[in-house]
């Protein structure tokens, strides 16, 4: 019965991860930054709704507040900080330690801002609702369609349009698509707008189902996210959804089967297992010799 | 040769450095003027520094009550912070380097439960009452001659908790704790205490702190049909896992231990499960019984007087239980001293039970002022403190009575039963 159950929950936070996942794996894919940052964006885009919240604004601008700040700040950080790092020679592992001092900077920042404290996030719950031996909140069942959703548009970008197509392009062989007059420089703004929104969704759904929120939500969360990212294959944003799902349901299962304690530990096994048996998953990742675009 | 030069007089300089500070006899109180000095032990730095906000919430109420007071024999107390770094080997060092180099120690608060294993032998060598804060039952009928604990062991509040839940007719009791190490050292003691009262364990949820869901633990929990929670974790854990036990079933009577009484377990969990809940359905077993005697008020007093130095929002210290208890520890420590007319450890350490302990002819005093006025007048105190009677036992150990507390909305604690001493020690035969 518990087990059963646990698959229902498991769907919610498969969501939840899946809506990060996706968003830097389309980031990964293409500009090849291992954006630790990624953690304190999603933050920031909690926070923002967080004060929306506090304003007493409609839950619409509440809700806007998070991807429109989180996508600010992404393409502000990649369009500056990583676009000068890069243009220095930047080398994949420097572009991991620049983006993990960004990290360590919003979330101490955030923490000093908000006064160390821990607040509650207040949002509306919606009534729960039964189906079988599932029971889900409607917020919940809305996160589950906001992934599928955020799915589907993604997976319509990348394959039915021109920007989707020059995307993938750049993901493959940056040089090459620039030679060949793909405007490089718009599709990584899109990149960086599009997987910074991403971000701010997924810190959002993240503080709506936990509560409350603190200066370390994000990088709390960044773990699983990165997690779904690697094992997914970085660019795959259907690859990011599966893993997310394997991810939420197994961390559900584990813990249903009695071993909450290790049902984070589980999650990492498995991405652990993956890449000790099939090495490939990595491949076409980033490299220590591969090009940066920012 | 210049390397063996340098060897030699390295070598040289560890051994006169390690001489200072292994020296034998006491650190003799230090010099008979200028100021008295009280270290504070405690986690400064490393993974346990939010102890620093616990340890200033002591510190400086209390060194502003005996400096105000008067003084330790009309000397000023001044602090000394050894910072343990979280490290029981960085504390000892730095304990060392402290006594090495500071001539004027008299007394210590501390240690904890992180560095008491490396320090306590070392203090009682050096003849340095010191007053623990470790609950580690190693200490419970300890030897050491200068030690003194008035906090409970860390079994005693799970006991406590244990005997509230019978009390209350509950015969099946889940626990749900963080798998921080915190909460996971006060769980030995719920499960010792609720096997010891007879009430069935029906499930025990162990949570990894900061996770996005615990539904399905909330699920299990639900299923073994408890009909009490006995909890401790981080806030934002406490407040998802209650929030989601609120969706999918109906809220559990919840009894916390003292390590969640806080503004940051609080906040989030009244804001998971709202006020009215939370004050109908949160129970704190508290170490320390929350009296009502002028020692109270004049700690409360003393906070707001250095509240500038403490951590925000203020009101969380006030009737604070453990820093009460911190409080009463600094001020019986200097009314021993002025009992004795002596800073010295080896002269003023009996006096600790002597101006504690109850008896006939006694003047009772709550206030260091008044304990060092009653003293200069030639009688013989007992000093009950903001956190009650300070009642030792041959082993130095007094924890008192603990407190049930609910928490209604925008409202003091208000006490709603007390758990003695004498219940928790009958527990343990």
């Amino acid at each position: 019965m518990l087990i059963l159950q646990a698959l229902g929950f498991g769907v919610v936070s498969a969501a939840l991860i899946a809506i990060g996942a996706m968003g830097f794996t389309l980031q990964f894919g293409l500009t090849n930054v291992l954006n630790i940052s990624y953690g304190g964006v999603m933050t920031v885009g909690a926070f923002a709704a967080f004060g929306a919240g506090e304003l007493h604004l409609p839950m619409a601008l509440e809700v806007a507040a998070a991807p429109l700040a989180a996508a600010l700040l992404t393409w502000l950080l990649g369009r500056t900080l990583f676009a000068f790092y890069a243009r220095r020679g930047a080398g994949v592992f420097e572009m991991v330690m620049v983006t993990l001092a960004v990290s360590l900077i919003l979330q101490y920042g955030i923490d000093a801002a908000s006064g160390e404290q821990i607040y509650r996030f207040s949002f509306p719950q919606g009534a729960s609702l039964h189906a079988g031996v599932f029971t889900f909140t409607v917020t919940q069942l809305v996160l589950v369609a906001l992934a599928l959703a955020v799915f589907g548009g993604l997976e319509f970008l990348l394959r039915r349009t021109r920007l989707g197509k020059a995307l993938r392009a750049m993901a493959v062989e940056p040089r090459l698509a620039r030679t060949c007059g793909i405007p490089t420089g718009k599709i990584v703004n899109v990149v960086w707008l599009l997987s910074g929104a991403l971000a701010g969704l997924a810190g959002l759904g993240y503080v709506i189902n936990s509560l409350t929120i603190d200066a370390s939500v994000g990088t709390g969360f960044l773990p699983l996210v990165l997690a779904a990212a690697i094992l997914g294959r970085a660019g795959s944003t259907r690859g990011a959804v599966l893993a997310a799902l394997l991810l939420g349901l197994v961390t559900e299962e584990v813990a249903a089967a009695g071993g909450a304690e290790y049902s984070t530990v589980a999650g990492f096994g498995i991405l652990a297992i993956v890449l000790l048996t099939r090495p490939a998953a990595l491949a076409g990742q980033a490299t220590a010799k591969a090009e940066i675009t920012v | 040769m210049t390397k063996s030069i340098h060897l030699t007089l390295a070598a040289v300089g560890v051994l006169a450095v390690a001489a200072c500070a292994s020296g034998s006899g006491g650190n003799g109180g230090g010099s008979s003027s200028g100021p008295v000095g009280v270290v504070q032990i405690a986690a400064y730095s490393g993974d346990q520094a939010f102890e620093a906000q616990f340890s200033a919430s002591i510190d400086y109420p209390a060194l502003y009550a005996v400096n105000h007071g008067g003084g330790v024999l009309g000397r000023q107390v001044s602090l000394i912070q050894v910072d343990t770094r979280s490290d029981p080997a960085d504390a000892l060092a730095a304990m060392g380097k402290t006594l090495a180099t500071t001539g004027n120690v008299a007394a210590v608060l501390g240690p904890d439960s992180t560095s008491a294993a490396t320090l306590v032998p070392l203090l009682n060598t050096r003849h340095l009452p010191m007053m623990i804060a470790a609950g580690e039952a190693a200490y419970d009928r300890s030897s050491y001659a200068y030690l003194w604990r008035d906090v409970p062991p860390d079994p005693a509040n799970g006991e406590a908790i244990a005997l509230w839940a019978k009390r209350q007719g509950y015969t099946s009791v889940a626990t749900v704790f963080g798998t921080d190490t915190g909460s996971q050292g006060d769980l030995p003691g719920v499960l010792t205490g609720v096997k010891a009262v007879g009430v069935r364990l029906a499930d025990q949820e162990n949570l990894t702190p900061d996770q996005p869901s615990y539904r399905s633990s909330v699920e299990r929990l639900l299923a073994a049909k408890p009909q009490a929670v006995i909890t401790e974790s981080d806030g934002p854990t406490a407040a998802t896992f209650f929030g989601e036990l609120r969706q999918l079933g109906s809220l559990l009577p919840i009894i916390g231990t003292s390590g969640t009484p806080s503004d940051s377990y609080f906040s989030p969990l009244r804001g998971a499960i709202g006020d009215a809940a939370f004050g109908t359905y949160f129970r704190a077993v508290v170490v320390g019984n929350p009296v009502s005697n002028p020692a109270v008020a004049a700690f409360n007093a003393d906070v707001l007087a250095v509240q500038g130095k403490l951590s925000k929002p203020v009101s969380q210290w006030e009737n604070n239980s453990f820093s009460e208890s911190g409080y009463d520890a600094m001020i019986t420590l200097a009314l021993a001293m002025d009992a004795a007319h002596s800073t010295d450890g080896t002269a003023y350490n009996n006096d600790i039970m002597a101006v504690t302990a109850p008896a006939a002819g006694k003047e009772i005093v709550y206030t260091y002022a008044a304990g060092r006025a009653a003293l200069a007048a030639g009688h013989k105190i007992q000093y009950i403190g903001a956190s009650g009677p300070l009642l030792f036992d041959k082993y130095h150990n007094s924890f008192g009575s603990q407190a049930v507390e609910k928490f209604p909305a925008n409202a003091p604690a208000v006490v709603v039963g007390t758990i003695t001493q004498a219940q928790v020690q009958a527990l343990n035969g």
